[in-house]
């Protein structure tokens, strides 16, 4: 990689821009209790973390296609672990970090 | 251009387990097996809700607007499976999931013919969204967003 310091900062930011906005759709969509600042980048979202069930994932399939246009499917269920695995497809399907809106 | 199915009330009394008073769909047609596909639902004054619903005045409950809407998306999953008739394709009809959101912007009243649409939106193992609409006429009575369920055990196509 030969990423200069400021290119580096400028993807470092669009990465936590990226973290922040899907946290916001995650709260706005499956209206959750928690706040978006409190949900951690690898805080589990199902089981103990924030106690998703399974519609709740259909939610999150819906939220990233309307959202980004990328398409969740049965065998990526690793998506689900955390903000940063959804945010890491995202990213992966998208070629890049997909410009973020300020929330 | 998918081959388009329909499927008279007879043919959907063999594929969905509902029976009077809760079987609605009258007909279905332009139906795309495992994607989308609209129906037909007659409102007549006998229907047996109107008796309660309301006594001076009859209004079909939006409830059963949304049962409606169901078993055409019931009727849209069995399509994939061409042997109606069989017990097995009353055996796959799943449950409603969740609705996500529905807005209804017209009564419905005795003497008004139903159009219903459905098509079936991302899915995520066995539950699959549906964007859902009825009109009377060229008016919209009822749009939105349901989830079903397939049946735990019943095959996934």
């Amino acid at each position: 990689m030969s990423m200069t310091h400021d290119e580096l900062r400028k993807h470092a930011e669009e990465r936590t821009a990226l973290n922040q906005q899907l946290k916001s759709l995650l709260v706005d969509n499956l209206e959750l209790a928690t706040p978006a600042s409190e949900i951690g980048d690898d805080q589990p979202l199902f089981g103990r973390g924030l106690e998703l069930d399974s519609l709740d994932t259909l939610e999150i399939v819906v939220m990233v296609e309307e959202n980004f246009g990328v398409s969740i499917s049965d065998d990526d269920s690793g998506v689900f672990g955390s903000v940063n695995k959804l945010a890491d497809f995202i990213v992966e399907q998208a070629g890049g970090i997909p410009a973020v809106e300020n929330a | 251009m998918p081959d388009l199915l329909s499927f008279d009330a007879d043919r959907i009394r063999a594929m969905l387990p509902h029976r009077w008073p809760m079987l609605l769909l009258d007909r279905a047609f332009d139906v795309d097996p495992g994607r989308s596909g609209s129906g037909i639902k007659n409102v007549t004054v006998s229907e047996p809700f109107f008796a309660g619903h309301f006594p001076a005045q009859s209004v079909m409950p939006g409830v059963l607007l949304i049962e409606s809407m169901a078993q055409l998306v019931a009727v849209i999953y069995g399509a994939r499976h061409p042997q109606d008739g069989s017990s097995d394709a009353a055996d796959r009809v799943g449950y409603l999931g969740a609705i996500r959101q529905m807005k209804f912007s017209r009564l419905v009243v005795p003497g008004d013919q139903l159009l219903l649409h459905a098509r079936l939106g991302a899915s995520i193992g066995a539950l699959t969204e549906v964007s859902v609409r009825a009109s009377v006429g060229s008016e919209v009575v009822a749009r939105g967003s349901l989830v079903v369920s397939e049946r735990p055990g019943a095959d996934a196509a």
